[in-house]
């Protein structure tokens, strides 16, 4: 075939055919090859009020579809995390010095301010990769494995999960497993637990690696009522074993009285704290129970998405998430979705704003805020929008908002009225991209 | 392009989001996927997507006694006359032959006599193929709708149009039942109907040559066609030199370098074959061929892959 001629032949060929099949309703072709690789790439940014903490994140998770559903997937996110976050111990009206975690040197904190651990600053790097295959005509497997490293902590993790269709698909079933290792090695070495704070240089109190293994156990029920509308059930049974204490968090040892922070002096010629605390002390058990369930439900376009989950521990946390989010589609290419969660837990029954010197010795005690009664909203919207070459953009604003409160039968003397529980404002900004 | 004894008795299943119709005709499994719940709405367009396959095979395969196609191979040199849709056909493999400056030629299927690719090293002699090469030739037959006549010795095989033609046919057949989005597909040339599927069309994959069952590609189609030409288990090889399944009616000996694969995209499944086809018989020069065409399409050889989409 000659090259003047070769250009035409498609064109020729398009009209004989179309005089051969006699149609002329024909559309036309659109085909396009589907890319072996999808991309789902965030940038997020989590801002914490008056300079707390702060978390920049990047996250790939990148996908390979091959035919009869099975799917590659590799994640790869990292973490910059900056800023302070509260050590435990107590604001009161005088300034506070306190042993750095590393046990080199001292900070000092102004009076009346909630004492915060500043030297806070890590970068984690976390790898998953996972697979997904059908298995036989009705069930599905999946199985991955995790790891990530950040300066003194390193997580190694695994799972795997078969699903059964019922119901002429209408009815999945699904249970997944998961485990994971940790192992903690802060710098100084972990602190014994309710072991005092010591002077600049004084390790004596300090432990070697510490590890905890978490054993996760998901049974998931998903429904398909109609065209419109589907439910999920999940029940959640986790099992943590081993250190778990925070290294970083202790609490004020107070005056029975006062409950002013009791005084210390530095041995002669040393740095040290000018208060006693109490290094945290946590059980090296914990077993959570989770139940979640979600409504989704389709109305031509718009998706409204309701869920709840209760958690129970043998920690005497209580806790319910209620969670609502509406897909508001606009245009041929955009959407709205506002977003409110509202979060509310009982504290754990270790958790002391302090410790009272003299008072009979406690097992276990924690002044860590995430383990006290607190309520949480969070507010949210999104945009998202299709680009015209079917890549998929979104940006996320959120405003996080949590209220604290300190058990009123655990407060003494001058801690009435001081910020017992440190209260937490945060920003959660995210774009994402899809290609 | 059809196997005797074939079973006529077309099986419908539920799978994730449609219903799967599964058939065989013209000796490739048959498919037709319905989007839709309504079980009753498939089992119809079943039974006329399967009806159409089945009445193009049995009236256009060289493979069958009684038909058109018997009618004018045994003719013995007498004209024959033939009805608008056979000369429709005879129309559309006339317009091919010049399209394809002689290559493409519905009298070369006598070749198969002689060149039978299973994989051995029986390669026929020169004078085997020379002798074969004097009843060949479109340019030898007379045609003048609706009367065809052949000389003694020749014969026509459609077999080289007839599944891509009986997709489009199968096509035409539901658009006035449904709107519903469809895809049929006859051993690997399909046609999307109806509406588009939602959101992203039918996902449609391409067998890599050399692989079984494994997908190199995969394609969203919204509307139109694919078709997909090339099958590298067939071949012959001797001496070191392997000899393609895909052969020059000119030469009467397999074109070089062809491609195992050619997929090309088009809005009837008969010009994305017809487009498979010719770039096949274009040999090393089939992506460059398809280029100048402005066609998307996808060819895959054993240590290579090209493909281009237009923009």
């Amino acid at each position: 075939m000659s090259k003047q001629n070769s250009r035409s032949i498609a064109a020729s060929l398009a009209t004989a055919a179309c005089s051969l099949l006699g149609t002329s309703t024909i559309s036309p072709v659109q085909a396009q090859e589907e890319p072996d690789w999808d991309f789902n790439t965030a940038l997020l940014y989590y801002g914490e009020s008056d300079n707390r903490v702060q978390d920049f994140s990047l996250n790939v998770l990148a996908r390979r579809i091959y035919v009869d559903d099975r799917i590659l997937s590799l994640g790869l996110t990292v973490d910059a995390l900056t800023g302070a976050t509260p050590s435990g111990a107590l604001p009161f009206d005088g300034p506070q010095t306190f042993t750095r975690p590393s046990g080199k040197a001292t900070y000092t904190t102004a009076p009346n301010e909630i004492p915060l651990d500043d030297s806070f600053l890590d970068t984690r790097v976390a790898l998953t990769a996972g697979w997904q295959q059908p298995l036989a005509r009705l069930y599905s497997i999946n199985a991955g494995v995790s790891a990530s490293k950040e300066y003194d902590y390193v997580h190694l993790g695994a799972n795997a999960g078969l699903a059964r269709d019922f119901n002429k698909r209408n009815t999945t079933l699904s249970l997944g497993v998961a485990y994971s290792q940790d192992s903690l090695n802060p710098e100084g070495g972990a602190p014994v637990p309710l072991s005092a704070m010591l002077d600049v240089g004084d390790l004596s109190n300090r432990m070697g690696d510490q590890d905890k293994d978490v054993v996760d156990l998901v049974l998931g029920l998903t429904q398909v009522v109609s065209r419109d509308l589907l439910f999920q059930f999940n029940y959640s049974l986790s099992q943590s074993s081993g250190y778990l204490t925070d290294p970083f968090k202790f609490l004020s040892l107070v005056d029975p009285v006062t409950g002013d922070p009791v005084s210390h002096t530095p041995a002669p010629g040393e740095r040290g704290p000018s208060h006693e605390n109490r290094f945290e002390s946590r059980p090296d058990e914990r077993t959570k129970h989770s139940v979640y369930g979600q409504a989704k439900y389709y109305m031509s376009g718009k998706v409204l998405d309701l869920s709840y989950r209760y958690m129970t521990d043998d920690w005497e946390i209580d806790s319910h998430t209620l969670e609502a989010r509406y897909r508001w589609p606009f245009g041929d290419r955009s959407y709205l979705e506002p977003h409110v969660r509202w979060y509310t837990q009982t504290a754990a029954d270790f958790y002391r704003i302090s410790l009272v010197d003299g008072a009979p010795p406690l097992e276990f005690a924690s002044a860590d805020y995430r383990l006290g009664e607190f309520d949480a909203i969070t507010l949210g919207m999104k945009y998202g929008w299709t680009t015209r070459s079917d890549n998929e953009m979104s940006v996320r604003l959120e405003y996080y908002m949590q209220d604290g409160s300190a058990p009123s039968d655990q407060i003494i003397g001058n801690q009435v009225g001081r910020e017992l529980y440190p209260d937490l404002d945060a920003i959660i900004a995210q774009f994402s991209y899809r290609f | 392009m059809t196997r005797a004894g074939e079973s006529r008795n077309p099986q419908l299943r539920r799978a994730a989001g449609y219903y799967q119709g599964l058939f065989r005709a013209m000796g490739s499994p048959c498919e037709l996927l319905v989007d839709t719940k309504n079980e009753k709405l498939a089992q119809k367009l079943l039974r006329l997507v399967a009806a159409e396959a089945w009445r193009v095979e049995d009236k256009f395969s060289r493979y069958l006694p009684g038909n058109i196609i018997a009618k004018i191979n045994e003719s013995d040199g007498q004209a024959v006359t033939v009805d608008d849709e056979t000369a429709n056909l005879l129309d559309f493999s006339a317009t091919l032959y010049e399209l394809s400056e002689r290559r493409f030629d519905i009298t070369s299927g006598v070749l198969r006599k002689v060149w039978i690719f299973d994989g051995s090293d029986r390669v026929p002699t020169a004078e085997s193929i020379r002798q074969i090469m004097d009843s060949i030739g479109w340019h030898r037959v007379s045609w003048q709708r609706p009367r065809i006549r052949l000389q003694p010795g020749m014969q026509i095989d459609l077999g080289g149009i007839g599944k891509e033609y009986a997709v489009d046919r199968a096509a035409a057949r539901i658009s006035p039942v449904t709107s519903c989005p469809c895809l049929i597909n006859f051993g690997g040339d399909l046609v999307a109907s109806g509406d588009v599927r939602q959101p992203d069309g039918w996902q449609v994959g391409i067998e890599s040559p050399d692989s079984e069952g494994s997908a190199k590609k995969l394609i969203a189609l919204r509307t139109g066609a694919l078709a997909t030409s090339g099958d590298a288990r067939r071949f012959l090889l001797k001496d070191g030199i392997r000899y393609g399944h895909i052969l020059n009616p000119q030469t009467g000996w397999p074109i070089e370098h062809a491609p195992d694969s050619v997929t090309v995209a088009a809005d009837t499944c008969t010009q994305a074959g017809m487009l498979t086809t010719l770039a096949m018989l274009n040999g090393a020069n089939a992506e460059a061929f398809l280029e100048q065409q402005n066609v998307q399409f996808w060819c895959l050889r054993q240590k290579s892959e090209s493909s281009r989409s237009r923009l």
